[in-house]
């Protein structure tokens, strides 16, 4: 292993972050995600899971705390040089252009690789989803909500980050499209990609992660492998909010 | 002494007619944040109603009622409540910046009809001999003066004690709510559209009744009184008071008045006559930049509101959630 | 009828459309209407009417029109010069509005504060006496069917339909162009999408700055510059714009064209004393009938 890939993915440090100075909704988050990890982030509504990832998309506002990617420093970068450190947020609804055609969504977000990739990068893309391939000039607003899901993983993947992080992709799809888009995502994390997941969808979540990690009230009650953890009965005393009967603590 | 005792009289009973249309403004923006940029139109409205219904006949155009002053001013209010009620109610439902271009585009028009319907409004020329209240002591111009300050000044109060227990009454608590969050006031059962558009009557009916009272004071009226630029300055006059506070309107009234008057009287003296419209122009430049560096230095004014919804509401949440109309479609 | 109200207002309704666009360009990616809009109209005529009148040399007629070559280039400094005027502004007044998330209306107010500034600013340096780019007559040509139109009017009927197919190409087949509509669309993704989202704005201002500075120009060149060419405009452009379906930009001049059209008829008809009525006719007819304009999508 080289030194490179010795330092986590992505680290964050003693992290509190809110949409109000006054209001940190998470409050002080320590995390160190390995390189090729699958993350689950999982917890009850209000735990503030999608802040917590949205701060580290640079989305909302970071008030203390450290985050890097790859041992490189990113807090408080804007989220458009987010990306080109190598940092993809798909957010939960809303994460295609809908006036844009296929094509136009991948164009745009080639646009930060350097000019002799980006086309390369596309073609990987629609080698990666065929589905997509087929119909390249059609606006994304036609899609439906799978190819739309797959669009936006498509638009992450594209600019080879070393960390994609979702905002619940399952949210809204039948359950036949959520095992579809899991599916692609495990075929993504077999690429080399660290991914991390904000779900609601506990199950389907621990069926496709590595590790999880359960939030409450802005803060980690519990770390550990995903495997095992479905059957674990401490899992549904953490969702009723019982932090000490949490296990491991990162 | 007695010179400067009737100036301030004089200047005293405009800026307080201003003042009558800074409080209607206020009914509407500072209430319900409804945008007017057609304050002039409707002031023009008020004036020149009153003006045809009181005045004695004159050749060429219609008119020679010789109503009593107070009729015309009661039909003054009248008309810049249906005329601002009819165009609220075409833009109310959209985004409202639509309200904006429309109320901009009404004074306009009505500064041409104004300006072309000879028959009606005389025309450029304007009309002239309004009924001035108290005429019988103009004579005295001291003891006119007075009368006359105190007239608009009770007009003024009547206005004010009016919109400020309205705005204390659960229909002003609800105008506010809707202001503050109008998705948290629909979902509580309000009719937001038609509270919103009852405000905007208001507010255009005392814009109205403020125009009629500063016409029947100066006794004459011409199209170019309603410019762009008296809506300029009676915004002016709002943000500089603070808008939401009735009485931030009226210090404002006082206080814009002051500093155009003031800056007037000082370019008159100190430029060359040749020089004077240009020193004119270098005015509304200085207002138009003081505007902007309020509202971005003190975005409150100078007196502020009175909170009454929690601070935490509002902010842009004032917007709808319409943002998808409008996208860019080459 | 005479049939020569189609020549007048397609001319007239150029200037308008390229107005236009600029205002609805500023809108879909800023979302507030900007009464400012007008004074970059009369800005660019005063900007390249100084180029003219500082450089001696260069206004000898070429061939059928009333200009020499200094206008062109005069009119591409005015441009360049009114796209930065505008990203001026921006930097000063809607900037700091949009850090601070004010409301909307707000910025509404601020423009409408800058246009009386900037319109004053040059009713106090040029005055308010009309002014011209030349004295050249020029004589109108018969075109057929009783129209008649001078060779400067043709041209600029050119110039604006390789400027609106040039937009058009801009927004559709360049980066910055889909850079454009991915924030008019989505700010926030298209920040998360790698999008510079102050470069598209300064982009934006630009454009439209440069656009309107080209109707100033054209304006001058076939009517007159005065300071108050611009904000005569106004509502006519957001007549045009909201009439094309705001956020449209073949909506824009497709609405332009039909507001000078309908403004020549007027003119004709009723007669040009109530030409400046036509705007607010036509603009509440469409938000009376379709408030979303011809070209633009209902809400959702």
């Amino acid at each position: 292993m080289s030194v490179a890939e010795a330092s986590p993915a992505l680290a964050v440090e003693a992290l509190v972050a809110g949409y109000e100075p006054d209001l940190p909704i998470v409050k002080g988050i320590d995390a160190s995600i390995g390189q090729g990890d699958f993350v689950a982030i999982l917890g009850p509504n209000g735990a503030g899971k999608s802040t917590f990832v949205k701060a580290i998309a640079g989305l909302v506002p970071i008030h203390a705390g450290a985050v890097t990617l790859a041992g490189r420093p990113i807090t408080g970068l804007a989220a458009h040089l987010l990306v080109r450190a190598g940092l993809a947020f798909v957010p939960q609804t809303e994460n295609i252009f809908a006036s844009l055609t296929i094509d136009e969504n991948l164009k745009l977000c080639a646009g930060v690789m350097p000019a002799g990739k980006r086309s390369e990068r596309i073609a990987a893309m629609y080698d990666l989803f065929p589905d997509l391939a087929a119909r390249p000039t059609t606006p994304a607003g036609a899609l439906s909500g799978g190819q739309r899901q797959m669009l936006a993983t498509a638009r992450a993947l594209l600019v080879e980050p070393t960390v994609i992080i979702l905002d619940e992709p399952s949210a809204g799809l039948s359950p036949k499209l959520v095992g579809e888009v899991f599916e692609t995502l495990a075929r993504v994390n077999a690429l080399g990609v660290t991914i991390v997941l904000v779900e609601q969808n506990v199950r389907a979540a621990l069926g496709v992660a590595r590790t999880a990690m359960v939030l409450a009230d802005g803060r980690i009650v519990h770390r550990g492998p995903a495997k095992g953890l479905a059957e674990d009965p401490r899992l549904g005393e953490m969702f009723l909010g019982h932090h000490a009967a949490a296990g491991e603590t990162a | 002494m007695i010179d400067l005792v009737g100036y301030g009289a004089f200047f005293l009973t405009i800026a307080l007619s201003y003042a009558i249309i800074a409080v209607g403004l206020n009914v509407q923006w500072g209430q319900t944040g409804l945008f007017n940029v057609g304050v002039a139109g409707f002031v023009a409205v008020g004036a020149y109603v009153s003006a045809i219904l009181t005045t004695p006949d004159a050749a060429g155009r219609l008119g020679g009622f010789g109503l009593p002053i107070v009729v015309g001013w009661i039909a003054a209010g009248i008309a810049g409540a249906i005329l601002s009620y009819g165009l609220g109610w075409l833009t109310i439902r959209l985004r409202s910046d639509y309200l904006a271009i429309t109320t901009f585009g009404f004074a306009v028009t009505v500064q041409l009809a104004a300006l072309n319907l000879e028959w009606i409004t005389g025309g450029p020329f304007g009309m002239g001999f309004i009924p001035r209240p108290f005429a019988v002591s103009a004579d005295d111009p001291f003891r006119f003066g007075l009368l006359n300050l105190g007239l608009t000044a009770a007009v003024l109060l009547a206005a004010y004690l009016v919109v400020e227990h309205l705005s204390a009454s659960p229909w002003g608590r609800v105008l506010r709510a809707i202001r503050e969050d109008e998705t948290a006031a629909v979902s509580l059962g309000k009719n937001a559209s038609g509270f919103r558009l009852q405000a905007f009557a208001v507010g255009g009916a005392l814009m109205a009744l403020g125009g009629a009272v500063q016409a029947h004071f100066i006794g004459f009226i011409a199209p170019e009184n309603y410019l762009p630029l008296m809506t300029f300055q009676v915004w002016a006059m709002l943000i500089v008071g603070g808008s939401g506070n009735h009485r931030g309107a009226i210090v404002g009234a006082v206080l814009v008045w002051a500093i155009w008057a003031a800056s007037a009287s000082v370019i008159g003296t100190v430029l060359p006559a040749g020089e004077q419209a240009r020193g004119a122009s270098l005015q509304i430049v200085l207002i138009g930049v003081a505007l902007c560096a309020i509202l971005l230095l003190r975005p409150k004014g100078i007196l502020g509101e009175k909170r009454v919804v929690s601070r935490y509401l509002g902010k842009s949440a004032a917007e709808p959630a319409r943002q998808r109309e409008g996208t860019l479609a080459p | 009828m005479n049939a020569q109200f189609i020549v007048d207002g397609l001319i007239a309704g150029s200037m308008i459309g390229l107005g236009a666009i600029g205002v609805t360009l500023t809108y879909a990616i800023l979302r507030f209407a900007n009464f400012a809009h007008g004074e970059f109209i009369a800005w660019g005529a005063y900007l390249a009417l100084a180029v003219v009148a500082a450089v001696p040399f260069g206004m000898v007629p070429i061939g059928p029109f009333s200009f020499g070559w200094m206008l062109p280039i005069a009119a591409i400094a005015a441009a360049l010069l009114t796209g930065g005027l505008a990203i001026l502004i921006d930097w000063l007044l809607f900037a700091s509005f949009r850090r601070r998330g004010s409301a909307t209306i707000i910025m509404v107010i601020a423009s409408f504060g800058a246009s009386l500034a900037l319109r004053s600013l040059l009713e106090f340096v040029f005055t308010s006496k009309p002014v011209y780019f030349t004295r050249e007559l020029q004589i109108a040509m018969p075109l057929g069917g009783g129209l008649r139109a001078t060779p400067d009017q043709l041209l600029m009927l050119g110039v604006t339909a390789i400027l609106v197919i040039a937009v058009h190409l801009l927004l559709t087949r360049t980066a910055i162009g889909r850079q454009m509509r991915a924030v008019s669309e989505n700010p926030v993704l298209a920040r998360l999408a790698g999008v510079d989202v102050r470069r598209v704005i300064r982009t934006v201002w630009c454009l439209g700055g440069a656009l309107a500075a080209g109707a100033g120009v054209m304006a001058g060149l076939l009517v007159q510059i005065r300071p108050y060419m611009g904000f005569d405009l106004l509502l006519p452009l957001f007549a045009a714009a909201i009439l094309g379906g705001i956020g449209s930009v073949p909506g824009a001049i497709l609405g332009g064209l039909l507001v000078g059209l309908c403004e020549a008829l007027a003119v004709q008809t009723v007669g040009a004393e109530w030409r400046a009525a036509v705007g607010f006719v036509i603009l509440t007819l469409v938000l009376l009938l379709r408030p979303q304009g011809i070209l633009g999508k209902a809400a959702t």
